[in-house]
């Protein structure tokens, strides 16, 4: 019913005045790698979008909200804020709520007006996870809670933030 | 998130053993089931250091969403004098179906005590782990269902401690966890036990970073890694809480610790 | 938004603005439009009515006046702004997306829509127009723009002005005082509000 998630990882994380948003490249089927060159964050101006989930999805999705934003762009003479990019994507996976694209979007960036940081993630229907610290998405998020939760203190810098992926 | 695809939590499968209602199969027979296994929750990790090891585990107890108890210890003394284990020096620890964990604990401790009559000496680390894999594969088509870890010190006076699968493959390594949240331990182990990811700073960029060799961490550092390790667990993981057992192994003894962790 | 025109048609138009605000723009970015996004959605409506089959164009011109967050991060460099405090109002917030502050359009039947710093719309609007280009100023405070407002419309429209004949509208930065409560956080005050009768009322007699 469900298919199963090609194996991919991604996390973002909140540090002082900065965020980070990291994926692994691998691209897979279980235990059978098919490329190590398959990015999953892709960039919308100021807003940053990692996508782990069903690859074929990752590609539709990432190409739907290049569209999306760019449609955005045009129209409004601006780029798009993370706040208001997190609430697209929310809208859009919901719009697909039964029948959905097989993803965990992550958001990362810095909203320019208020200069602050922001990061959320969300489930495959849209339901946005707003995390202060960090978020993490795909087939190793339970490794990655334990080592973000261990690991992650407030105000962390920039080089610090990037640290380890496994 | 991730509703779909992680993170499971027990759906449909019984709670305990004896939950299942018969049902009409649809030719019109009841069926009964008898299901032997339940998963109690929980997680436990164990350390080895230059001359200590270190066992540990949470104390929680659960049927699914439910808790049976907040002190239900998993680690065990094996071995010493009398039903207190006075004098003993290896530690087992058994995470997953606990009536199991506790029958097996009863097995190596009456084996390992039956050795010394036998023997006159204390079973090393090396032969009891080496009879614990024979007592876990003996029951391969019923098998114990726990991830057990045996902890102690070897016969140069290093910290030894040997991991198991639930039929009684092992390996003798630095660290380990199991259990429920041992997904979301292990990577954290590996990055500040055995440094894995972490470089020598200004090393240089790409090929050129020099990996951060492993060396045996002292016995405060560690504890404080064990610490860290539970509080995060509680913290993502629903099965472990209330409060943290921790078993110091060295050549003098075990000494053994209780710390609060949340119960929510 | 004003009108100037046909009344049922207005109420129809002020109908499909509110929907197409919510359907094309707060379900999809759970904010509210900017005003140069509603403007344009409202003139697209408009504009489809004179070229489609069986309906007419709406009778009506309208005036749509809005105030915008801007996306320019604020204040940068207050020492600047104490030393020249003429220049402190005019490079203020002047409206549009950028900087944010207040904008006011007019959109006409046939779906053409312009940017106004002052503008009158309807029966007497030559003359509106020509009188309010020797009135405004850069920065006008809200006080003033009030009284303009109001000496405009006696100099140009027949018939008595009282509490109840006339409407005045504000729209403007969030006025966290009218909420009635405080010590919420992010909660925000409205941005338009509508003088009651009576104090239309004191502004009419203090003209």
């Amino acid at each position: 019913m469900i298919p199963p998630p090609d194996g991919g990882a991604c996390v973002a994380m909140v540090g002082k005045d900065c965020v980070a948003i990291a994926c692994d490249l691998r691209l897979g089927m279980q235990a059978l790698t098919v490329s190590n060159n398959f990015p999953k964050i892709f960039s919308y101006g100021d807003v940053h979008l990692g996508l782990t989930g069903l690859a074929t999805d990752v590609s539709t999705v990432s190409d739907l909200f290049r569209y999306k934003v760019n449609m955005y762009r045009l129209r409004e003479e601006r780029n798009i804020s993370p706040q208001t990019m997190a609430n697209l994507v929310s809208s859009s996976l919901y719009e697909r709520r039964f029948g959905p694209y097989f993803v965990s979007p992550v958001i990362a960036g810095i909203n320019q007006t208020s200069g602050k940081p922001f990061i959320c993630g969300f489930d495959s229907i849209g339901c946005i996870d707003f995390a202060k610290d960090f978020i993490v998405s795909g087939t190793a998020s339970d490794q990655l809670f334990g080592t973000c939760e261990g690991l992650w203190e407030p105000d962390l810098v920039s080089c610090a933030c990037s640290g380890d992926m496994g | 998130m991730a509703a779909l695809f992680s993170g499971a939590p027990p759906q449909g499968g019984p709670g305990y053993s004896f939950k299942q209602t018969p049902t009409m199969a649809p030719s019109g027979e009841r069926q009964h089931g008898f299901y032997p296994y339940t998963d109690n929750g929980g997680s436990t990790l164990g350390i080895s250091g230059a001359d200590f090891t270190i066992m540990a585990g949470d104390t929680r107890s659960t049927s699914g969403y439910n808790i049976n108890t907040r002190y239900a210890p998993k680690l065990f003394k094996i071995g010493g004098e009398g039903p207190d284990n006075k004098g003993a020096r290896i530690v087992l620890s058994v995470v997953g179906f606990a009536a199991d964990g506790d029958a097996l604990k009863e097995r190596l401790d009456t084996i390992v005590k039956m050795y010394k009559y036998q023997h006159g000496k204390p079973m090393s680390v090396s032969a009891c782990a080496q009879r614990l894999s024979h007592v876990l594969y003996n029951k391969r088509f019923f098998p114990y269902y726990v991830h057990a870890i045996l902890g102690g010190i070897d016969e140069d006076g290093k910290g030894a401690l040997y991991s198991y699968d639930p039929v009684g493959s092992y390996e003798r390594e630095q660290c380990r966890a199991a259990g429920a949240a041992a997904s979301l331990i292990m990577p954290f182990l590996d990055n500040q036990v055995n440094f894995k990811n972490q470089y020598e700073p200004g090393s240089g960029t790409g090929h050129d970073l020099q990996a951060k060799v492993a060396q045996p961490l002292p016995r405060d550092t560690v504890e404080s890694i064990v610490r860290d390790a539970f509080t995060s667990a509680v913290e993502r993981h629903i099965e472990v809480g209330d409060g943290l057992q921790m078993m110091i192994i060295t050549p003098n003894g075990v000494e053994e610790t209780f710390t609060p962790l949340k119960r929510d | 938004m004003v009108y100037s025109g046909m009344g049922p048609d207005y109420r129809v138009l002020v109908d499909k603005a509110r929907k197409v605000s919510h359907t094309g723009y707060k379900r999809v970015y759970n904010e509210y439009p900017p005003t140069r996004i509603l403007v344009q959605d409202v003139a697209r409506v408009m504009q489809e009515a004179t070229q489609s089959g069986g309906v007419r164009p709406y009778g009506v011109s309208l005036l749509i006046a809005g105030w915008d967050d801007g996306i320019e991060p604020e204040a940068e460099g207050k020492d600047q702004e104490e030393h020249d405090e003429e220049k402190k109002k005019i490079s203020g917030k002047t409206g549009g997306i950028l900087k944010g502050g207040p904008s006011l359009y007019q959109v006409d039947p046939s779906g053409s829509y312009f940017p106004w710093k002052a503008t009158a719309i309807g029966k007497s609007a030559t003359s509106a127009k020509t009188f309010l280009e020797k009135r405004y100023t850069e920065g006008l405070e809200l006080e003033d723009a009030i009284h303009i407002a109001l000496l405009t419309l006696k100099e140009t429209i027949e018939g008595e002005m009282n509490g109840d004949t006339v409407e005045i509208g504000i729209v403007g930065p969030p006025e966290d005082r009218l909420l009635g409560f405080e010590g919420v956080e992010g909660a925000q005050g409205p941005r338009f509000r509508k003088l009651s009768p009576q104090e239309v009322e004191d502004y009419l007699t203090n003209l």
